[in-house]
């Protein structure tokens, strides 16, 4: 049995006044994320990330296909696939900012079922877990961004769910807040949970994702391991040098072999060649021209993502 | 699930949920706000009704306005429960609220509840503090019936106000609009500012499904020692038991129409 299992899932939506055009959010998606796996969605912005996080969560139905949590289906069995699944939203909102960090917990185990000593047994030890029992009894709303992220996780785990939905979990947080929360979902995946995570972020899904999956426009591109799917674009190398001579920069772009020659926002030269024996004869004519600061680089899953979805993916934060 | 776990379930949430409701309070007022600002406001607008009754010049006219218009203020504040309903929405919790395995009506059940308490403290200070001043005094053996039956009428219309809210759960918009519009219209059909009597045989027999209209006329009942006041606080009970029932279906309902057209909140 597969954690989750999604097969053929398509959902429309009316848009326009009259809600009679209809827009498709999701085409045909299949994807299998097995048990104990930490599986990265990555797209631009209206990809579909949320939406099949949300027919997962059981909250909108598909417009045909299926979805299975656990061998559970999301539309039919949806009590079922309730208890055994958490969602943590990035962002502010989803937290009642009246209450304490206590109060919060306390009322969404209740909507789990939790009662009693095992209640608050539960509330304190994810408090304490998160980092957050000194200041349980603080109204949320004063807390900061990566506190509130922080009881959203919390939130999230209180009915110790087997299979986790994080969409955009880490939107807005600051790189160390970032940090904390990517070695939290090491955490889970080391508990045995299965985490299915949203971003746009390259460098958080290859840094705690097994697998990763492209989606763009409601279809899956592909999945695979990160460094995988790093090799997905040419097979080119790159040499990355500072303060190159006009000249020099001249000879490297008539070099046989030499893909592009671009100049990054930062100002140093990127020069993408097609195999290691251009490479070696990029970084010899640099050499003799006196610089210094050079380094060379493989593609990588941002490469990636950029060779497959484009610029497009980029203008959205 | 047991019986037990099939009450204490619904009332633990709920508990938790009215914590909530507390908060909102808290936030919303302080005992000086609530009782110079919301209170004074209230009283302001039954001593504009009763002063109709004054300006007549009959006792019976001024304590039929003056009691109609302190039980409507318990009417007015639990009729918030339309508004503050559609807060989930925009707090961003209505989204994971869908998706946790307890029904969204317990959560509104208890969402709301600082109305029908603030509610019933306004009847009240209107009837028991005001009152006098127009007239309108209270042997002590009244006391009691009274409030309990302030209790009755606020209880029970937070249930009708309830459904309306669940009807209106898609209509974010439209929340104030409605609000306002229904408890004008209790205002107006159930025997209020005029007997029921007053209007038409089928606007009556909707009023009689408001549990309003019954209650209006136990405290009257009690008030003026003209009648039984058991038979139709009883049938304020069962008329809020069943619109607490038609609500929590229609929350059902409307959560299911939600999941279908995927209004059920954007992520939060």
């Amino acid at each position: 049995m597969s954690a989750i299992e999604i097969r053929a899932l398509c959902r429309d939506y009316g848009v326009g006044r009259a809600g009679d055009k209809r827009t498709q959010a999701l085409s045909d998606v299949d994807l299998t994320v097995e048990l104990g796996e930490v599986r990265g969605l990555v797209g631009p912005n209206g990809a579909g990330k949320t939406t099949l996080c949300k027919i997962l969560s059981t909250v909108l139905e598909a417009t045909s296909g299926s979805a299975q949590v656990l061998g559970h289906d999301a539309a039919t069995d949806a009590a079922t696939v309730r208890r055994h699944i958490g969602i943590v939203f990035g962002g502010d909102r989803g937290l009642y900012g009246r209450l304490n960090a206590r109060q919060n917990l306390r009322f969404w185990a209740a909507m789990y079922g939790l009662h009693g000593a095992p209640l608050r047994l539960r509330v304190d030890e994810l408090l304490e877990r998160l980092g957050l029992a000194d200041r349980a009894g603080d109204r949320v709303d004063t807390f900061s961004r990566g506190m509130k992220q922080r009881l959203h996780l919390a939130r999230g785990l209180v009915g110790d769910p087997r299979v986790l939905l994080l969409d955009e979990p880490t939107v807005g947080m600051d790189p160390v807040a970032a940090r904390d929360f990517r070695s939290l979902v090491g955490e889970m995946r080391a508990e045995g949970r299965t985490v299915l995570i949203t971003t746009h972020d390259m460098a958080e899904a290859e840094a705690v994702c097994d697998l990763v999956t492209m989606i763009d426009r409601g279809r899956v591109l592909l999945t695979d391991t990160p460094s995988a799917i790093g090799e997905v674009v040419p097979r080119h190398e790159r040499v990355v040098a500072g303060a190159v001579p006009e000249q020099t920069r001249q000879a490297l772009t008539a070099l046989p072999g030499v893909v592009s020659v671009e100049q990054e926002p930062s100002g140093r030269l990127r020069v993408e060649t097609a195999d290691s024996s251009v490479t070696g004869t990029v970084l010899r004519l640099l050499v003799e021209a006196g610089v210094s600061d050079l380094s060379t680089q493989r593609p990588n899953l941002e490469d990636a993502y950029l060779h497959l979805i484009g610029d497009r993916g980029m203008a959205v934060g | 699930m047991s019986l037990t776990a099939s009450i204490t379930a619904p009332a633990r949430i709920i508990r938790y949920s009215a914590a909530n409701a507390l908060a909102d309070m808290r936030h919303m007022y302080t005992w000086k706000t609530w009782t110079f600002g919301w209170l004074g406001r209230m009283l302001a607008q039954v001593t504009f009704f009763a002063f109709f009754g004054h300006v007549i010049g009959s006792a019976d006219q001024t304590r039929y306005l003056l009691v109609g218009n302190a039980v409507m203020t318990c009417v007015i504040e639990s009729m918030m429960v339309i508004v503050s309903t559609t807060w989930e929405r925009r707090v961003g919790t209505l989204t994971l609220l869908s998706a946790a395995p307890a029904p969204l009506s317990w959560v509104f059940i208890g969402r709301s509840l600082q109305w029908p308490v603030s509610g019933t403290l306004t009847s009240l200070a209107a009837l028991f503090g005001l009152g006098p001043a127009f007239g309108v005094h209270w042997r002590a053996g009244q006391i009691l019936p009274v409030t309990a039956l302030v209790v009755l009428t606020a209880a029970t219309t937070y249930c009708f106000g309830l459904f309306v809210a669940a009807v209106a759960f898609n209509a974010d918009g439209a929340r104030n609009i409605i609000s306002n519009a229904t408890y004008l219209l209790m205002m107006a059909v159930c025997g209020v500012q005029v007997p029921t009597s007053y209007w038409p045989d089928w606007v009556r027999v909707v009023a009689q499904a408001i549990p309003l209209t019954q209650t209006l006329k136990a405290i009257r009942s009690v008030s003026g020692g003209t009648g039984p006041a058991l038979v139709p606080a009883c049938w304020a009970v069962l008329l809020g038991v069943g619109w607490l029932v038609a609500a929590s279906w229609m929350f059902q309902l409307m959560a299911r129409r939600g999941r279908r057209t995927g209004s059920m909140g954007t992520g939060a």
